[in-house]
C-alpha cells in the first residue's frame, strides 16, 4: 500500500511538472509573438473539420485551441521534433551525446522530490503529504540537484565537438557556478529566518497572516530580489542567455541537437523556470496559503484548493519570468561576471550577516 | 534489502573507481569519478549522514568535479598515450596495489574480528551536525574558513597571467 | 547484515584504486582525482566509524576533509593551469625538471 501511495504520488507529481513545463512552452511561443506585436502560432487546427459527427462535437475546442497556437506547439511541434533525424556528430561516443539531455533533464525532475504540492489530507485512514520524499535537507537537496545540472550543459558542449557548442558550455558552467554562491548565500539567510530546511514546515510557518515574522521582513524583501536574479541566471535565461547567445555561438551548448533530444533540453529548461516559481512561491508567498483565508485541514477538497492557490502563483511567476526574457536585451559577458561576484555575492552576505542579527535580538527578545 | 542496497552501491563505486584509474581520456575519467562520488554520497545516506550525502553532492559533485571538467575542457587535454613499453612496470604496480590492500584487509579483520554492529544512536541530521560544529569544532571550523580564503589567494596569483609590458 | 567492517573493506578498495592510479597514470589532472578517490575513501571510514560509535565526531572530521579537499582543487587545479601555460602539457613527466 505504501508503495503503491508512493508511486500515485510521484506519478501526479510527474503530471503536474509535464504541466506547467508545457504552459510554459505555450507562453513562450504565444506571449513572445504578444510581446513583439507578432500573430505567432495559429495555423494548426483551422483546417479541422471532420466528417464524423463524433468528431465533430471537439470543434470548436480545436479551433479556439488552434487559433490560440496551443495545438501548434504542444502536438505539432512534438511530432515534428519525433519524426526528425537523430543526429549525432562525427567523431563523439553516441552514448556521451545522448547522456547530456538526459542529466540536463533528470536533476530538475529529482528536485521537485522535495517540493509539496498540496496540504495533508486522509484518504481511507492514510494520512497523504503530497511530498515524495520529506528529507530534513529538503533546501539543500534542491542546492544539490541545482549544481548537478551543470553536467547536462557541460556533456552537450563537449561531445557537440565544435567550437561554439564548447564556448557556449564554458559560459554555461562558469556562470552557473558564479551564481550558485549567491544562491546558496540567500537561501541560508532563509533557512535563518524560517529555522527549518523542510519545504512543507515553511509553507506551515506562514500560516498566521500572511508571511514570515514582520520583524524579518526588510531582508526578506532583499533575499526575494537577490533569489529573483539568481533565478533566472542559473535557469540561463532571460538577460542572462550568454550560453546560447544565437548571434555569436550559432545556440550554444544545443547547437548540434536535433528532434527529441533538443526538444529535451527545452523541457528541462521550462521545468527549472516553474521550480524557480515554485520555490518563490513557497518561500516568499505562502505556498498554498490565501490570505486572511484558514482552509480546513484533512479534507481532499481543502487540498485539491490549495493546490490549485499554489499553481496559480507559480503560473504568475512562470510567465513574470518569460516576459522579463523577452523584454530585456542580454547582457555582455563581463557584466554578468561583474553583477554574480561583485553585486550580488557582497549583497547576499550582507543580507545574511543582518538576518543573523535580527535573529539573535528576537531570540533575545523572548 | 539494507544488503542488497550496500553491494549494489559498493559495486557500482568499485566499478566507476577502477574506471577513473583505467580511462584514457580525462574527461571520461572525470565523469567516471563523479558517479563515483554520487555512489558515495549514496553510502552516506545509508549510514544516517543525511547532511554529508548532501554536502557530498554539493561540494564534490558539484563544485570540484565541475571545476576540474572545465579546466579539462579549458586547457583542451588530449587522450594520454599508451604506455606499451612499460606494461610489466604497469602490471607490477596494479600488482603491489592489490597486496596493498589484501595486506590491509587482513589487519582490519583481525582488529575488528567480532564485526561491531552500527548504532542508531545519534544521526547526522543538519540541526545535530550544527550543533556540534559551532560548540565542540568551532575553532576547528574557523580554522577551516581561514584555510579557504588562503586558498582563494594562492590560487588566484597562481593562476593570473602576468601583464606583458609594452616595449 | 551490513556491519562496520563492510564499509571498510568498501573504503580499503576504493583506496587501493586511488594508490595505484596514482603511481601508474601521468596525466597530472588524473592523478588529482586519484587523491579525491583517496580521499573519499577515508570519508567512508570516517562516517561508518562515527555511525559504529554513536557520536557525530567522525561527521565532523569528515566535513574538514571536504572543506580542505575544496581548497587543494582551487590551488591544485591553478597550479595545473600554471604547468600547461609554462610547459605546454599537463604530463608530469614533462614538469619532473625544477626549472621549465
Amino acid at each position: 500500500m505504501q508503495i503503491a501511495i508512493l508511486v500515485a504520488k510521484a506519478f501526479i507529481i510527474q503530471q503536474v511538472i509535464l504541466g506547467l513545463a508545457s504552459f510554459c512552452t505555450w507562453v513562450e511561443r504565444k506571449g513572445s509573438a504578444l510581446i513583439q506585436d507578432r500573430i505567432g502560432a495559429n495555423r494548426a487546427g483551422v483546417y479541422w473539420n471532420p466528417k464524423n459527427p463524433l468528431l465533430k462535437i471537439f470543434t470548436p475546442i480545436v479551433k479556439v485551441f488552434g487559433v490560440l497556437g496551443v495545438v501548434n506547439t504542444l502536438l505539432n511541434d512534438a511530432i515534428k521534433a519525433l519524426l526528425k533525424e537523430d543526429f549525432v556528430p562525427e567523431g563523439t561516443s553516441t552514448f556521451m551525446h545522448a547522456l547530456g539531455p538526459f542529466m540536463a533533464v533528470l536533476p530538475v525532475f529529482l528536485a521537485y522530490c522535495v517540493i509539496p504540492m498540496a496540504p495533508d489530507f486522509e484518504v481511507a485512514g492514510y494520512t497523504i503529504r503530497m511530498q515524495i520524499a520529506s528529507l530534513n535537507t529538503g533546501v539543500l537537496f534542491i542546492l544539490a540537484m541545482g549544481s548537478i545540472a551543470v553536467y547536462g550543459v557541460v556533456l552537450a558542449g563537449w561531445t557537440g565537438n565544435n567550437k561554439f557548442s564548447l564556448l557556449g558550455a564554458l559560459r554555461a558552467s562558469a556562470q552557473m557556478i558564479s551564481y550558485e554562491l549567491a544562491m546558496g548565500i540567500a537561501f541560508a539567510t532563509l533557512i535563518l529566518s524560517y529555522g527549518t530546511l523542510d519545504l512543507y514546515e515553511i509553507i506551515e510557518v506562514q500560516k498566521s497572516g500572511w508571511g514570515i515574522n514582520p520583524l524579518y521582513y526588510p531582508t526578506g524583501i532583499l533575499s526575494f530580489i537577490i533569489l529573483f536574479i539568481v533565478g533566472m541566471a542559473e535557469t540561463k535565461r532571460g538577460p542572462f542567455d550568454m550560453p546560447e547567445s544565437e548571434s555569436e555561438l550559432v545556440a550554444g551548448y544545443f547547437t548540434e541537437y536535433s528532434g527529441m533530444k533538443f526538444l529535451l533540453f527545452w523541457l528541462g529548461e521550462f521545468a527549472e523556470i516553474a521550480l524557480f516559481a515554485i520555490i518563490l512561491t513557497i518561500f516568499f508567498f505562502g505556498g498554498w496559503h490565501i490570505p486572511f483565508v484558514e482552509l480546513p485541514e484533512g479534507v481532499w477538497w481543502a487540498a485539491l484548493v490549495g493546490h490549485g492557490v499554489l499553481m496559480t502563483k507559480v503560473v504568475f511567476f512562470c510567465v513574470l519570468q518569460i516576459v522579463i526574457r523577452w523584454t530585456l536585451p542580454r547582457f555582455r559577458y563581463d557584466h554578468l561576471m561583474n553583477l554574480g561576484w561583485k553585486g550580488l555575492l557582497p549583497l547576499s552576505l550582507f543580507n545574511l550577516m543582518i538576518t543573523a542579527a535580527i535573529v539573535l535580538w528576537g531570540m533575545n527578545l523572548s | 534489502m539494507e544488503t542488497i542496497v550496500f553491494y549494489l552501491l559498493a559495486a557500482s563505486i568499485v566499478f566507476t573507481g577502477v574506471a577513473v584509474v583505467a580511462m584514457r581520456n580525462p574527461i571520461h575519467s572525470a565523469l567516471a569519478l563523479v558517479c563515483n562520488l554520487i555512489g558515495v554520497a549514496a553510502i552516506f545516506a545509508s549510514l544516517q549522514a543525511h547532511f554529508l550525502a548532501t554536502v557530498q553532492v554539493i561540494v564534490y559533485a558539484g563544485a570540484i568535479m565541475v571545476l576540474v571538467i572545465f579546466v579539462i575542457m579549458l586547457l583542451n587535454i588530449k587522450e594520454e598515450k599508451p604506455a606499451r613499453e612499460r606494461f610489466l612496470l604497469l602490471g607490477g604496480v596494479v600488482l603491489a596495489g592489490f597486496a596493498f590492500f589484501v595486506a590491509l584487509s587482513f589487519v582490519f579483520l583481525h582488529q575488528f574480528q567480532v564485526t561491531p554492529e552500527l548504532t542508531d544512536e545519534i544521526t547526522g541530521s543538519v540541526a545535530n551536525i550544527g550543533r556540534v560544529l559551532f560548540t565542540k569544532y568551532v575553532f576547528p571550523f574557523e580554522a577551516a574558513s581561514l584555510l579557504i580564503m588562503a586558498a582563494i589567494v594562492g590560487s588566484i596569483m597562481i593562476a593570473k597571467t602576468k601583464r606583458r609590458e609594452v616595449s | 547484515m551490513v556491519s562496520v567492517n563492510h564499509y571498510l573493506i568498501l573504503s580499503l578498495l576504493m583506496f587501493s584504486i586511488g594508490v595505484t592510479g596514482f603511481v601508474i597514470r601521468k596525466n597530472a589532472i588524473v592523478v588529482f582525482m586519484c587523491v579525491e578517490l583517496m580521499l573519499n575513501a577515508v570519508n567512508i571510514a570516517f562516517v561508518a566509524f562515527a555511525r559504529m560509535h554513536g557520536n557525530l565526531d567522525g561527521e565532523i572530521a569528515v566535513f574538514m576533509v571536504m572543506v580542505v579537499a575544496a581548497a587543494e582543487a582551487a590551488v591544485g587545479l591553478a597550479i595545473i593551469i600554471a604547468l600547461f601555460r609554462n610547459a605546454k602539457s599537463v604530463d608530469t613527466d614533462d614538469a619532473a625538471e625544477l626549472r621549465l
